[in-house]
Parts: C-alpha cells; structure tokens; sequence
C-alpha cells in the first residue's frame, strides 16, 4: 500500500504493509534521503482527535484535526499540515449537494473544461455562457441560470469537473430577475 | 467587603479575576458584546450583562454602558483587568462619580504616569533616574537634534502618549532623524490622537526589568520583587520570568527601592508596575509606570505565594496591607508564555477561528490562564490572547524544563498558535544562559521556521488516521463475518 504525502516543502513516499490486530511495517522515503523503515508499528484511536502510535517501544501520541485538503498533526510539540498528493491531485471546486444544482453552474455530467469566457468582476445576464465543458466528446455550455456579477471563477482550462462541482459563482444585482 | 463585583474586560483576564472573586465568596458579573455570548468569562460569571455590538467602542471602552450594567446589577466596585479602560482616568472618574469603586489608582495618578513626559518629570523629582534624553515632548527638529547629539546616537523617538508598540522609532544616525519624527507622529496621531514626540537614549542590549509595586490607602507602599520581560516581538512581550538571571541582591535591593520611592512619587494606590531599563553596564533608568495589573502578573504570584487580584480587591475595598517589604521572599523560578492566536509560520498573521479541540497541560507546577475552550470560536476583533501558560519549578533550568515539557503537552486545533516557536526559544542555547536583552529574537529568531524533526512520525499519524477513521468511507464491520479482517473492510485506498 502506498502513500504520497507533502508538506509545504517535503514530499514523503511510504510504503506500508499492514498487519492483523492494528500492526503494520513502513518505509519512509524523502526525496534526497536514504528510506528509513519503521517495523514493527502498533496504532490504535484513542478518541475522535486523537492517536497513538508504537513505534520501536516507544508510545506516540498524536493530535489531529482533519481539513478538506490535508490534516493539521500536533506531535511532540511540533505542528505538521501534510497532504495527500493523490487526492490533492484530484482537487474540485466547491462542492454542493444533489438536488441544489439548478441554480447553480456545473456540468450535467463528467466532464473536462475546455474555456472558460468571464472572470471575476464579469457582469452577466442570464442565459449567457460562462463555462464551455466537453465530455464524451461533446462540447457543452453551462449558461448563467440568472443575471448578476461573477464574483469567483473556480476552474480553469483543463480541469476535470463533475456534476454537483460550483464551476463559477454569480452574485444577483438586485435589478436582474431571475 | 464587596458582595459583587463587575469585571469591565473578557479573555483570560476576566476569568482570572472572577476565579479570585469567587475564591473571596464575591458574585460576579460579565459585561460582553454581540460576539462573546459564548466566551468562557460570559459562562463562568454569576450574571452577565451584553452591552453592545463588537467593535469595543460600543461596548468594552464604552464607558457609560459599563457603568450601567453596573448599577443594573447593584455591583459594588469594577475591575478594569488591563487594556480596554483599565488606564482611562476619565472612567475612573465616571466610577467615582457614580459611587462605584474603581479597583485600581486614582484618576490623577494614572493621568500623570499615562503621560510619559509628566511621569519623567516627576521621577526626576523624585530621584528616580529616568534615560537620558529630552525631559519635555517637543514639535521642533533643531531641539530633538540637539538632545540627540548630546545623548549619542542611537536614539529612540516615542510618541508621548504611546503604548503598545505604536509611534516608536529607532534612528541611528542624524540624517535619519526627521523623517523617523514625522513617521513617529503620524503614526500617534492617528493612533492616539497626539502627535507629540520625545526622544531617548536607545541601548541596543538592554533588558526590560519590571517591579511589581503594591499601595494601600494608608501610606504603605511596598514592592513584590522584579519580573524580567526582554523577550519581545515588535515591542510586544511574548516571554517574561522571574527572578532576572540579570538580578543580584544588591541591585534587586536598590531597583525595588526606586520602583517604591516611584509609586510614592506617583501618589499611587493598589497594584502596578514601575518599568525599568537595565543597560549592560547595569545601570537602570526608569522607563514608565503602568497603572493596572499587568498581564505577566502570574510569575510574580507563582514565586511569592500571593494573589495580586485577592490583594487589588482588599485594598480597593478599605483593607491595610497586611504585608511587610521584609515578608515578600520569593521561591523558585516561574516562567509564562502568552499563547496567541497567531500563525508563526506567517508573520505571526492573525489566525482566529473555531477551537476544535483544546487540551491544557497540567501537573505540579503549571498553570494556564486561559479564555477559551474546546468548541469556542475566537473572534478576530480582539487581542488574540488565548492563555497565558506559567510554569514555576526550583530552578531557573528546571523551569525551562519544565515550560517545553507543557507546550508539547498543550494542544490546541483549528487555530493556528505559536507553541511550537516558543518551545524553539525556550529551548535555545542563548535563552538557556539568561542572555536575554530585547533584541532577542531579533537576534536569533527572526527567520524561524519549524525545524520539522518528527516529520516521520507525523507521516505515519497522518496514515494511522486515515486508516482509522470511524466510519467514514469504510463499511461497519460485519460481526457475523470475523474473518473479514482490516484489509477487506478498508476503503479508499490503493495497493
């Protein structure tokens, strides 16, 4: 099993095997290093904020909070922000859930932005398009459901987006009807 | 004695005072704005009366709405804590007017030691050295360059009516004077409304040396020892302790004398701190008075064995002071950190927010002053202290010791603070010898950044949360299936 996690200066690769009853082995390799394995690990949750780790002998404590892009670790008094590469890569704009998005500009399916026409501080009028996407080879464009100013555009070329994604928000003026 | 008592603040300081109060069997109660319904001071208090919106013109410095929660609720005396109105001569006016007591100095004392020109001349008086330098604020350039060669470069232009920080320059040579003139009064224009400015002799390795001064209203002044506050980040005090590594008895004997022969000089009532500059030749010259309690207090009780807060109540309410200067005999080396809502990593930027999860060190020797809880939101129209955390042990190594060990106990998420630098500096070679002068982390600090030693570990936390995670993305397991073991039931991951 394999982890690619960073720090906002460090990438480090690990490599575990997992073991029954809450055990498992790592190697740990940072870019430059030697890799450094760490056999066996024990680990267990102690509450909702907090884990605790075996390593060589020794019981580690460790402190974390979860955020959408990574997680805040407080260890031996050190604080750590490590992300996960992989999921970062896969990043998406905000997200709404189902049944909200008919108001909203996101895409009716998959789908990979191809242009993106307005930026922010845009005036637009409703049924104009403000994101142009194509999936299955079929260019689409996602139109203002109503008139008012882009007040943030979240994707750009490239950018591969599914259904429930807020690709662009628009703020109503008040003289604009819906 | 009181029966009630309206504490005028919030954070830290507020709980503190109403732990002493309610330590003397005194009701208390909570003033708080729109944004502080929830704060620790507002939960902890007998009663609590909301005063405004949260821009503390409106409600913490609103003087006239304090003073009616006051009368509302038939409390008999106010503490001010420190900052917001605890230096406002006119509130202690209004109290007075009122027929509230005000637990601090008298208006006019804290009139004449708020005026850092006024409180120079009446130390000069009182043969109290002051630093060389101007002893009357001036608006004119060939006057400040005169003193400034007479004094010797460098020098340092203050705003008269200055504090916290604001309307300070340092100027090192004379072709830099006047352009640090304009700056330093436009600066105190804006921030205090005066834009007089008065220069000083600047030490470049100086230590700031303060003395706790206690005064009845029966003539007795006496002083609670020294706490030593050099560690400073834009003049802002971060670190204090006591006793000074800098102190010896005899000088410890005459500093105290001076900081009493000032409060006396100052006609002064209840606690306060008379501040002092101690150059490297050991030559110390009185800096300025403050008329409150101070925020550092902690370390001082920590090493005496007394409650300031219990003594500001007792003399405010009429009480002699039943201590003698031959009584006070400290014990031990005590050592506080301010904890703030701050994001070292990024200029100390501001970080308020929602504490997500909060657990304070404890054990023999700690103690944490803290405003805030698990679950509280910090708002970001305050001074973003979260707690003070005050370590005292036998000695002054054992008490560093004794400081890095809480910080990496004390954890605290969803705001970012600076626990893990002031557990760098506490841990540096220059801090452990006491070569502590207000450059400091000027010095030795000025481009830190965490050093990140247990960052392996940190990995596999990140990975043990992953794999642990209650429930979520991972199917319950199934207990008529026990040989489904952790790989089956993962989810989320790739081999």
């Amino acid at each position: 099993m394999e982890y690619k996690l960073q720090t906002k200066d460090k990438t480090i690769a690990v490599d575990l095997a997992l073991d029954p009853e809450n055990r498992m082995t790592a190697t740990l390799e940072k870019i430059g290093h030697d890799p450094i394995k760490y056999d066996p690990i024990l680990y267990g949750r102690v509450s909702d904020h907090q884990v605790q780790l075996v390593v060589n002998g020794q019981q580690i404590n460790a402190w974390i909070e979860n955020q959408p892009d990574g997680k805040t670790i407080l260890l031996n008094g050190e604080h750590f922000f490590i992300q996960d590469t992989d999921k970062l890569a896969q990043t998406q704009p905000r997200k709404k859930g189902p049944g909200q998005g008919t108001q909203e500009v996101t895409p009716p399916m998959p789908a990979v932005v191809i242009h993106v026409p307005v930026q922010p501080g845009d005036v637009v009028n409703k049924g104009e398009v403000v994101v142009v996407v194509s999936a299955m080879k079929m260019e689409t464009s996602l139109t203002a459901p109503h008139g008012g100013t882009i007040t943030r555009v979240g994707v750009a070329e490239g950018d591969k987006v599914m259904p429930g994604d807020i690709l662009v928000d628009i703020e109503k003026t008040d003289t604009s009807e819906t | 004695m009181f029966n009630k008592i309206l504490i005028a603040n919030r954070g830290e300081i507020a709980v503190r005072v109403i732990q002493t109060c309610r330590d003397m069997g005194i009701k208390t109660v909570a003033v708080y704005s729109d944004v502080d319904g929830k704060a620790l001071h507002v939960l902890e208090a007998d009663e609590a009366v909301c005063i405004g919106p949260s821009d503390p013109a409106q409600s913490y410095l609103n003087m006239d709405k304090i003073i009616r929660a006051a009368r509302d609720t038939q409390a008999q005396a106010i503490h001010p804590g420190y900052g917001f109105l605890s230096e406002n001569p006119e509130f202690v006016e209004k109290c007075d007017q009122a027929g509230i007591v005000f637990i601090g100095p008298t208006a006019r004392a804290i009139r004449e030691m708020g005026d850092k020109i006024t409180s120079r001349r009446i130390m000069v008086d009182a043969g109290v050295p002051v630093t060389p330098g101007l002893n009357f604020s001036s608006h004119s350039l060939e006057e400040l360059l005169d003193k400034a060669d007479e004094v010797g470069y460098p020098v340092l232009i203050k705003a008269t009516a200055g504090g916290g920080g604001k309307g300070i320059r340092i100027v090192h040579a004379r072709e830099q004077l006047a352009q640090a003139c304009e700056s330093a009064a436009r600066e105190a224009k804006n921030a205090f409304g005066n834009g007089a400015v008065y220069l000083e002799k600047y030490f470049i390795r100086a230590r700031h040396i303060e003395f706790q001064v206690l005064a009845d209203t029966f003539g007795k002044t006496i002083h609670l020892l020294e706490r030593e506050c050099s560690i400073q980040r834009r003049h802002q005090k971060i670190i204090e302790e006591t006793p000074s590594p800098a102190m010896t008895q005899p000088l410890r004997e005459e500093m105290g004398k001076a900081a009493v022969a000032a409060a006396r000089a100052a006609g002064y009532v209840n606690a306060g701190t008379v501040e002092f500059l101690l150059d490297d030749q050991n030559h110390f010259y009185f800096l300025e008075m403050n008329t409150r309690l101070q925020v550092e207090h902690p370390i001082t009780e920590m090493t005496t064995g007394i409650d300031l807060v219990r003594q500001q109540i007792e003399i405010a309410a009429g009480a002699p002071l039943t201590l003698d200067q031959a009584d006070i005999t400290a014990r031990g080396h005590s050592i506080e950190c301010r904890i703030y809502a701050e994001d070292p990593e990024n200029d100390f930027f501001p970080s308020p927010g929602k504490i997500t999860f909060f657990k304070e060190p404890t054990g023999p020797g700690i103690r944490n002053d803290a405003g805030v809880y698990s679950g509280c939101t910090v708002p970001m129209e305050y001074d973003p202290i979260l707690s003070k955390l005050v370590v005292h042990a036998e000695t002054r190594d054992q008490a560093i010791a004794k400081m890095i060990k809480a910080l990496t106990a004390y954890q605290i998420l969803g705001i970012r603070t600076p626990i893990d630098f002031l557990a760098d500096v506490l841990a540096s070679v220059p801090f452990g010898k006491g070569d502590v002068f207000t450059n400091f982390i000027e010095t030795h600090f000025s481009n830190w950044k965490p050093a990140q030693k247990n960052l392996d570990l940190a990995c596999l936390a990140f990975i043990v949360d992953e794999l642990s995670q209650k429930g979520k993305n991972t199917p319950a397991r199934d207990e008529n299936r026990p040989d489904l073991g952790l790989f089956q039931t993962l989810g989320n991951w790739k081999l």
